[in-house]
């Protein structure tokens, strides 16, 4: 399962944002930008090649048995080095702990067989917590829903 | 640990998540997938817990002395309210007196209220209804009979057009969204009329980018268009309506080449809309304040109403004339007739009604004659006709036009009541202030915009000495000698509310508390399981039918001129709700919306030299408000959006559409200085 994104969804309403602070003491994870008539959230994407776990030090980040992407505060001397390699900048350094936070896909909520806090708000299904595979084929579908649909329409209206 | 199920305090949507509560405490909330919401929450639904346990909660009823508010216990309190409010309709009769009651209280505690103006022999009784969908209650109660959205959001799923005109659901109703987006991903049409290029037109298939206030113009050419090419339902209009023939002839002179000129929308599009939305089989309108907060309010919703049904897009699945309310109890408030023309369930007022309504109350002192809207309140207390006010959860300083005129007028009062959760810019003002419970801490029945009674149950105890507002009401009625209000549960006023209003007849507390999901009024039985579409068969009007009324194309009446060239609208953002009583207490908001942006147009920034971020100064004739500038082409030249919260309505008008009484909020003309 991995946190996928509807491109098209997001109406930049922030609340996976503030859901995200609540359920992580006061710190959010997830950042909405809005640019020109368009927003999305972006959020560690738990990557397959992780730069961040690849550059720490101290091997304070590592990848669990379903491919999350974690960091072990007590191992962690906040280099920055993550921060630096990220290609999203997603990790947030605690200045007074004087280490590296970042979305650990909501832990808590997961073990409890549940979906990551950000997904299960969010009004506009623009993140969601699916099987990959499962998203692709769904994507394909739509796909061709939309052509099909297209095409009708376009006999319907040439008139 | 407890759940405890709620319902959001904001919108109308009717939102339902659980409170976790140890030991009186709020722990957090958890999500609760089976309501209309499924789950999903706003960023105001997150954080409505925020404030409940905020330390400026009121918790003593207060007594202004001296310019300030001391504490005072509810016995004296009660008594010298109820002594105060009893002197003055002895001095100056009972119209002397008026009530401002809350969208945003139950329906049991807006029926209480209502119940004490009329039982003490007035009918000014009015809510904050009257400054969103006023204009709505009127334009239906003409049209369709019956003063609702006439389906439900499930609807939206099996629709084939969405016409979404004046209504911006991503920023006032963002749970709504996962409706629109899924009906859009099905091949739903969007189709989006909005001045401001909205986060809700990003999902339209076409928007039109209309000039403000040229609603009507748009909506009668768009019948024009379609009447021309014979694609109206013959059949429906037949069978189901009275009056097209009148349609025909006031609409047959709205041209495309007229339309384009007022309407600013190339003729192309207007006649593709017309096209897509009489060809569409199945379409809702949906609407909003874009189309209520004007001179011609009324007006424009009866518009939207005659283009529903010459397509008979009404009383059948996927269909509908869906105002969207903006209240979780806004519905409920105008059901329990906190209006100052209907008894409660719409019982007009009139000599018949007001001996119905005195035989089952057993009184007889029912006034047959309507009382008075906000507005019309403000004006009465000026004229030294109205001495008393009593405001229950609202905050007119910050919701109601022209702020330096509310603020005057209410200092004239010898008695101002206000009973609130917390000490607002309206209650500061107050010679009273009683201390209230929020949703959180009571219980009682809200109305949702699609009609839905749900049951609120209680989580935690209020702070200190504040109660719930049924209490309090009970109380003071007990203190006003009125014998009728004489209550021991809130589920007695939930019962002899489904007593009285036939449309809540079968809506019984016990059910409610069963059947969580709610029920939809009409629900005429107790074994009735309630209506998702009304005017199946027939509509609510005496006839039966529905009525065409031609409308006509009214300039708006606030003129722009050389020495306010600008026209000011004023509009909504997602984090915060109305005047910020409660939002501006949560920090997750405050720290993402921290102050208003004015949107303007960058050829006007260019020619104002103004760059993003600038201060500047916005006048109108009423006063003048300084804030930040976003530059942006959503928004169209000559034109200035600003979110109202903050107190913008410093600069709006209190021009009234001449049925409804609603203010013109949406058209003001001002200037724009750079500070």
């Amino acid at each position: 399962m991995k946190l996928l994104i509807n491109l098209n969804n997001c109406i930049a309403c922030k609340a996976c944002e503030i859901a995200c602070e609540k359920e992580h003491n006061g710190i959010s994870f997830i950042t909405v930008i809005e640019t020109d008539n368009t927003a999305l959230p972006i959020t560690c994407r738990h990557c397959e090649k992780a730069p961040c776990l690849e550059n720490c030090p101290t091997k304070a980040i590592y990848k669990d048995k379903n491919g999350t992407i974690l960091i072990n505060q007590n191992k962690c001397i906040g280099c920055y080095m993550c921060y630096i390699a990220c290609p999203y900048g997603i990790p947030v350094i605690d200045i007074k702990q004087s280490v590296a936070f970042k979305c650990d896909l909501c832990q808590k909520r997961i073990n409890q067989g549940l979906e990551p806090i950000c997904v299960a708000v969010c009004p506009t299904q623009t993140l969601v917590f699916d099987d990959p595979i499962r998203f692709a084929i769904y994507k394909k579908q739509n796909a061709v829903k939309n052509l099909i649909r297209g095409a009708k329409d376009e006999i319907r209206f040439s008139v | 640990m407890k759940k405890i199920l709620s319902i959001c305090p904001y919108c109308g949507l009717g939102c339902r998540f659980f409170i976790k509560v140890e030991n009186n405490n709020i722990l957090g909330i958890e999500l609760y997938k089976n309501g209309i919401n499924k789950g999903k929450l706003c960023p105001k639904g997150i954080t409505a817990i925020d404030f409940i346990k905020n330390k400026n909660r009121l918790s003593h009823p207060l007594k202004l002395v001296n310019n300030k508010h001391l504490n005072i216990s509810w016995e004296t309190a009660l008594k010298e309210i109820s002594n105060s409010l009893l002197d003055i309709k002895n001095r100056y009769g009972a119209n002397s007196i008026a009530f401002l009651s809350s969208a945003r209280c139950s329906n049991e505690e807006n029926y209480i209220l209502q119940k004490i103006a009329r039982l003490l022999g007035t009918n000014n009784i009015d809510h904050c209804a009257r400054l969103c969908h006023s204009s709505t209650i009127a334009g239906l109660s003409q049209t369709l009979g019956a003063a609702a959205q006439t389906g439900s959001f499930n609807d939206i799923l099996e629709s084939n057009l969405l016409f979404i005109c004046g209504y911006n659901p991503a920023e006032t109703h963002p749970v709504i969204m996962q409706y629109i987006i899924k009906a859009k991903q099905q091949g739903t049409k969007i189709i989006v009329v909005d001045p401001r290029k909205t986060k809700t037109s990003w999902f339209a298939d076409i928007y039109l980018n209309i000039n403000p206030g040229s609603d009507i113009f748009l909506i009668n050419s768009i019948i024009n268009i379609i009447i021309k090419n014979k694609l109206y339902n013959k059949n429906f209009i037949y069978k189901r309506t009275v009056g097209f023939n009148k349609l025909i002839n006031s609409t047959k002179d709205y041209d495309l080449d007229t339309a384009e000129k007022i309407t600013g929308i190339s003729k192309d599009i207007l006649y593709k809309t017309a096209i897509t939305f009489a060809t569409a089989k199945k379409a809702i309108i949906m609407w909003a304040m874009g189309i209520t907060q004007h001179t011609t309010g009324t007006n424009n919703v009866i518009a939207l109403c005659n283009l529903g049904l010459i397509c008979g897009y009404v009383g059948k699945k996927g269909c509908g004339i869906f105002p969207m309310r903006g209240q979780n109890n806004v519905q409920g408030a105008c059901d329990m007739g906190a209006l100052p023309n209907v008894f409660p369930g719409y019982l007009k007022i009139n000599d018949d009604n007001s001996k119905k309504i005195e035989k089952f109350w057993d009184s007889n002192n029912i006034s047959s004659k309507p009382g008075l809207t906000i507005q019309e309140i403000l004006d009465a207390i000026s004229k030294d006709k109205i001495k008393a006010l009593y405001v229950m959860g609202e905050n007119p300083v910050v919701s109601d036009p022209d702020t330096s005129h509310v603020i005057k007028v209410l200092k004239k009062l010898e008695l101002l009541v206000v009973q609130d959760i917390f000490l607002t810019s309206t209650a500061r003002l107050a010679h009273y202030v009683l201390p209230a419970a929020v949703y959180a801490e009571k219980e009682g029945s809200f109305t949702t915009s699609e009609r839905r009674v749900q049951w609120n149950f209680k989580a935690i105890d209020p702070p200190k000495e504040a109660k719930p507002d049924w209490e309090i009401l009970t109380l003071l009625g007990k203190e006003l000698n009125l014998k009728q209000i004489n209550y021991s549960s809130v589920e007695d006023i939930t019962n002899e509310i489904s007593q009285l209003i036939p449309n809540y007849r079968g809506i019984t507390p016990e059910r409610l508390k069963e059947e969580i999901n709610g029920i939809k009024w009409p629900c005429p039985s107790i074994n009735h399981k309630g209506t998702d579409i009304l005017h199946q068969t027939k509509f609510a009007t005496p006839s039966g039918k529905a009525h065409f009324i031609p409308v006509h194309f009214k300039s708006p009446k606030e003129e722009i001129d050389e020495e306010f060239p600008f026209i000011l609208t004023t509009v909504r953002i997602v984090g915060h709700y109305h005047t910020m009583t409660m939002t501006g207490k949560s920090k997750s908001i405050t720290k993402r919306w921290k102050e208003p942006f004015a949107e303007i147009n960058p050829t006007d920034a260019n020619k104002l030299n103004i760059s993003n971020n600038d201060k500047i100064k916005i006048i109108t004739k009423r006063g003048s408000y300084i804030c930040k500038v976003k530059i942006t082409n959503n928004i169209k030249p000559k034109m200035i959006a600003l979110p109202w919260h903050w107190g913008a309505n410093i600069l709006t008008n209190r021009l009234l559409d001449p049925t409804s009484k609603i203010p013109a909020f949406k058209i003001n003309a001002c200037r724009i200085e750079k500070v």
